[in-house]
């Protein structure tokens, strides 16, 4: 029994430098989405031969351009504990009114600059009520997707209203440069400054800490209601960005557009592993996320299967990918 | 101790109410540069509400504070901390998922500027805490790791370093020993003596009586929003100190000056470490 003292001094330290796999289940939320995204378009390549064309994937890229780049600034809200419901709302006005003032004869880019305000004055408004009233968001963003809807509806008495085909505007959703979509370029361009915002910046760091802990962050000297209220404009300025390139490609604006499109971009975030109590967000994830539901529309299509099967399956791959973060991934990282 | 030192901190006459609870009764508070001072009562003794009144964060109804020598009026935390009185919170405020070393910079993160855009110094940022880290003598393997990850004293640790890293004069901790395990608590208070031997006072409010003994230079006892007592640690015991926040103390003061041979131990343990 000579060995008592060691008992405490000779066991190898517990904690340890942070390894790969650790990371690894630390990041579980952006490994099982991987695992979904590659497993779908493996699925796809193989079953189906037009999948795994270069101007196949450069169409999923552009079609997914207005759920990519919203579901990056919902990322913001949804890791600040927020939800923005009215995205979808936003969309279709901005859409609507973007045809509409290029029918009055605004030139195209004064037009695009007012729809973006546009969707930056709904955010601001609805982020005055939740940062600065502290109505909960949901509740505000609910109340949002309903008054915006109705004045695209109001505006436009339920009709589509025509875009010129000739406008310069319509290069916006149709244009190819350099081989790509300019949707999709505008895409990667928005997605590349998020991931640098959320990750590099203090913005983005604050963001984060306001999810995890905003007492902790406000006493630390954030202004955290001024972060709450800027993750609000952005995101109502990307729902409006994704409205001008979403008429720009239809070559009309409607009112109708966008239904269940927040629900869309949700449900992109959520796959992504961005956690909705707050607090965790990935951008990878994000992307991962709309870039599934993306190719899994497209796949069922080019499947020769019923685009209705789109929401089943991508309503059961939310939950099977939600569970294995849970059980999995989440299971080992707390179980140390 | 030297009488002629000015104090860090002199608070007389405090009073505060709220409705019909009289909070502080003419409560007052003295502390002397490096000086530790546990703070010690039963719940609703007012040690929480006069150390909330010392860094700002409830305005007194009446009374005087003075921080070396000058007379100061905090109407806000931030007030207080500009007065470099920082306070530890008992919940922590530490972002689980964040870094340490992004918790330890929190609100005043390193920047650096790529094509004349502000970014975060993710790099001068960890060279930071590991320095901060060593400094104060708190292990922690990975400045990378997030919060959520680590035991509750290493949370503690961290939460007591960036308090101590805004250069305090005045550190006031609530609990910070509380609901830890045996090996953390010896670390917190490891780290709570460092501090003072940079100069720092500390007031330190807990309930574990034991600790008292190990880290402080002096105990105020508070009952029922007024100052009962205070104790230099050589002159009393864990016992009188029992008497004392429960209100038995004039059958207990006659204990303080029997000198046990539990509280020379104590004394002992104390100059061992200083």
């Amino acid at each position: 029994m000579s060995s008592e003292p060691n008992a405490y001094s000779s066991h190898p330290p517990r904690m340890r430098e942070t390894t790969m796999l650790d990371k690894v289940i630390a990041n579980g939320g952006v490994m099982s989405i991987a695992l979904f995204f590659v497993v779908c378009c493996f699925f796809f390549a193989v079953t189906t031969d037009a999948f795994l064309t270069a101007p196949n994937l450069l169409n999923i890229i552009r079609q997914s351009a207005p759920l990519l780049i919203v579901a990056a600034a919902m990322t913001f809200v949804i890791t600040t504990g927020g939800i923005d419901l009215s995205v979808g709302s936003v969309l279709a006005l901005t859409a609507t009114l973007s045809a509409a003032a290029l029918q009055a004869g605004i030139p195209w880019p004064l037009a695009i600059i007012l729809m973006l305000a546009l969707g930056g004055v709904v955010g601001l408004i609805q982020g005055y009520f939740i940062a600065y009233e502290k109505i909960p968001a949901f509740i505000v963003t609910l109340a949002g997707l309903s008054v915006i809807r109705g004045f695209a509806l109001l505006i436009t008495g339920g009709y589509s209203i025509p875009i010129e085909p000739t406008s310069p505007f319509v290069t916006i959703g149709r244009a190819w440069v350099l081989g790509i979509p300019a949707p999709a370029l505008i895409a990667i361009v928005v997605l590349l400054a998020a991931y640098v915002v959320f990750n590099e910046t203090h913005f983005g760091r604050y963001v984060t800490g306001v999810g995890a802990n905003a007492e902790a962050t406000r006493r630390a000297g954030v202004n955290t209601r001024r972060v709450i209220l800027w993750v609000y404009i952005l995101s109502g300025t990307a729902a409006a960005a994704a409205g001008v390139i979403l008429s720009a490609r239809l070559g009309s604006g409607s009112s109708n557009a966008g239904q269940g499109f927040e629900l869309d971009v949700i449900a992109a975030v959520v796959l992504g592993g961005t956690s909705l109590f707050g607090g965790r967000g990935s951008l990878v994830g994000t992307i991962l996320g709309a870039l599934t539901v993306a190719v899994l529309a497209n796949g069922l299509i080019l499947s020769h299967l019923s685009p209705f099967f789109t929401p089943i399956v991508t309503g059961f791959i939310i939950l099977v990918a939600i569970w294995l973060n849970f059980r999995l991934f989440k299971g080992g990282a707390k179980g140390r | 101790m030297t009488d002629t030192q000015i104090s860090r901190v002199r608070m007389t006459g405090i009073s505060k109410r709220y409705g019909a609870l009289q909070s502080l009764d003419n409560a007052s508070l003295n502390l002397m540069p490096g000086e530790v001072l546990g703070l010690v009562g039963d719940n609703g003794a007012g040690k929480s509400t006069i150390s909330k009144v010392l860094s700002g964060a409830v305005i007194p109804d009446s009374g005087t504070i003075e921080i070396d020598g000058r007379p100061v009026s905090f109407t806000s935390p931030a007030e207080a901390r500009a007065a470099r009185i920082e306070m530890v919170y008992q919940d922590l405020a530490l972002c689980d998922t964040i870094d340490v070393a992004g918790n330890l910079f929190l609100g005043r993160e390193p920047k650096r500027h790529i094509a004349g855009v502000p970014m975060l110094d993710k790099k001068l940022m960890h060279e930071r805490a590991r320095d901060m880290l060593s400094n104060l003598g708190i292990v922690i393997p990975d400045t990378w790791m997030k919060v959520e990850n680590l035991s509750g004293g290493q949370r503690q640790s961290i939460a007591i370093g960036r308090a101590a890293s805004f250069d305090p004069s005045v550190l006031i901790m609530d609990e910070p020993t509380a609901a830890l395990a045996v090996a953390e608590v010896e670390a917190v208070l490891e780290l709570i003596r460092t501090v003072s031997r940079r100069g720092v006072s500390v007031i330190l409010i807990t309930h574990r009586l034991q600790d008292l003994f190990l880290v402080c230079d002096r105990i105020q006892v508070m009952y029922e929003g007024r100052n009962v007592a205070e104790r230099r640690i050589e002159d009393t015991n864990i016992e009188d100190v029992v008497n004392l926040i429960v209100g038995r103390k004039f059958a207990a003061r006659s204990a303080g000056h029997q000198a046990s041979h539990n509280q020379a131990g104590h004394t002992q343990e104390r100059g061992a470490s200083a």
